[in-house]
């Protein structure tokens, strides 16, 4: 063995350096060495609260991605039990929107129990039916998709407002049967017309809204652009409300001053001939045409 | 002597029982761990510093360290090995105390510090004790310190490796230094003051 290796070699109690070492004897701690230490105790600082443990930014994304998942699962299971269609907020897919309008009928969903785009009324007698295929690019054609629309909205319009008498009666006749008070008969008849005058106003207002909106359409059309799916659900739906004024104050900015001049006066006669067309007995049909709601889904009567 | 790494898995849960009754401040399990492991810490401070007062300073300062941090210990995943917790703990409030007694000192620590601090032990300690006492701390600190753990604890190099924060290879390199350096110091003082006390 070298020098060296013998220096490092473990040391051991018999050689003469362990003998030395093992004299270094250790003094005994005092008796009173624990009373020492827990008497120092109460001088020491309150125990902290325990501190927030650190999350990773994984686990916030998983906490994330799972907290959309279960929001989109209990959206999805709302949906699925008709919880949503209680509350009234209805949620057409897209496709069913699309087929309603155009009357296309696309692939048939058996476990649907809405009416299918086959039972949507034919246009008005007189005329030959209408049929929209692709894009929608002649007026019949976008006038033919707003009928469709309309009597989907009515349909809807009026079953919203026969959920909601019956839970006002139910109300009523509960609050009786269990002895609480009720309103009288002339309570609830005040009441009601009550009702019906918020409803009438709610509907003059989004019958404005959505006639600006069908004329941003008309408008398009008439200047060659083909409307798309997309097009006319966003208007419908309302969903993009702001975009199609957006779009009509750009192209009024992007228009020269004489075609401007030209756009207004189109505007004009086409009011005045409105107007006209309600005079001569066909404002049934059209005031019909004008019921909508801008928020409101355009889907399937229920 | 402790064995730090010893333990089986029962004692490592005995050790994490006592640290919850700790967190919840039961002075009886506070003196339980005091009972267990005061001594052995005394001993690592005591040879660390040579210092009598210092060593029972350490020693408390560590248990109450327990005190403080037994909350935090008790929230840890895992069984806990309190004993090596406590020598860690132990070991390095002596090297901090060492280091500022060397900060404070103009000369090296290990000939001030053994002036200094045996003055009150010399007169009754034995030759053998002196000896030992003045060969332990011609070591530079980590170099003590592993020859504290390994020699005096019988600690595995691994668990001392441990203590001292260090790579199991840098740690037996260390200790392969001190061994020398010990053996060196106890050569060049055979014969003389160190040699007499108990290397005949």
């Amino acid at each position: 063995m070298s020098n060296a290796e013998n220096d490092t070699r473990p040391i051991t109690p018999d050689e003469p350096l362990g003998q030395v070492l093992s004299g270094y004897a250790v003094p005994q701690l005092p008796p009173d060495f624990a009373d020492r230490v827990v008497s120092a105790t109460n001088d020491r600082a309150a125990r902290l609260p325990t501190s927030r443990p650190a999350t990773s930014r994984w686990r916030t994304v998983r906490r994330v991605g799972t907290g959309v998942l279960v929001a989109g699962a209990l959206g999805t299971a709302a949906a699925a039990t008709g919880v949503l269609e209680d509350l009234g907020v209805d949620l057409p897919s897209p496709q069913q929107v699309w087929s309603r309008i155009t009357g296309n009928d696309p692939a048939p969903d058996p476990a649907s129990t809405s009416a299918p785009a086959a039972n949507v009324a034919p246009a008005p007698s007189g005329s030959a039916p209408v049929v929209i295929e692709g894009s929608i690019d002649t007026t019949e054609e976008l006038e033919e998709a707003f009928r469709r629309v309309d009597e989907v909205r009515s349909t809807r319009s009026e079953n919203r407002r026969g959920r909601v008498d019956r839970r006002i009666d139910e109300f009523i006749e509960n609050r009786r049967a269990q002895g609480l008070p009720a309103p009288t008969p002339e309570e609830e008849q005040q009441f009601r017309e009550r009702l019906g005058e918020f409803r009438e106003r709610r509907e003059d207002r989004v019958e404005g809204r959505l006639e600006e909106r069908r004329e941003d359409l008309r408008e398009r059309l008439e200047s060659g652009e083909k409307l798309t799916r997309e097009d006319l659900l966003l208007n419908e739906r309302g969903e993009a409300g702001e975009r199609p004024m957006r779009r009509r104050v750009q192209r009024w900015r992007d228009m020269s001053p004489e075609q401007r001049q030209q756009r207004i006066e189109r505007l004009r006669e086409r009011r005045e001939q409105q107007l006209d067309r309600q005079g001569e007995g066909l404002a049934d049909e059209s005031a019909d045409a004008l019921v909508d709601a801008p928020n409101a889904p355009i889907d399937q009567p229920e | 002597m402790t064995n730090v790494s010893g333990p089986d898995r029962e004692s490592r849960a005995d050790d994490t029982a006592l640290v919850a009754r700790i967190a919840v401040r039961d002075e009886f399990a506070f003196r339980e761990a005091i009972g267990a492991h005061a001594a052995p810490l005394h001993r690592i401070a005591y040879r660390m510093t040579g210092d009598a007062h210092e060593a029972e300073d350490i020693a408390q300062e560590a248990m109450l360290r327990l005190w403080d941090h037994a909350p935090k210990l008790e929230a840890r995943r895992g069984a806990l090995n309190l004993g090596a917790w406590l020598t860690r703990v132990a070991m390095n409030l002596a090297l901090d105390r060492l280091r500022v007694r060397k900060r404070m000192s103009e000369a090296e620590v290990p000939e001030r510090a053994d002036e200094e601090a045996l003055a009150d032990a010399a007169l009754e300690a034995s030759e053998a004790e002196q000896a030992a006492r003045a060969l332990v701390q011609t070591l530079p600190e980590r170099q003590r310190a592993a020859i504290v753990l390994t020699y005096y604890e019988k600690l595995p190099n691994a668990d001392a490796a441990r203590v001292l924060d260090m790579k199991l290879k840098a740690f037996e390199s260390l200790l392969h230094r001190a061994r020398a350096a010990l053996r060196e110091a106890f050569a060049a003082g055979e014969g003389g003051e160190i040699g007499r006390g108990g290397a005949a």
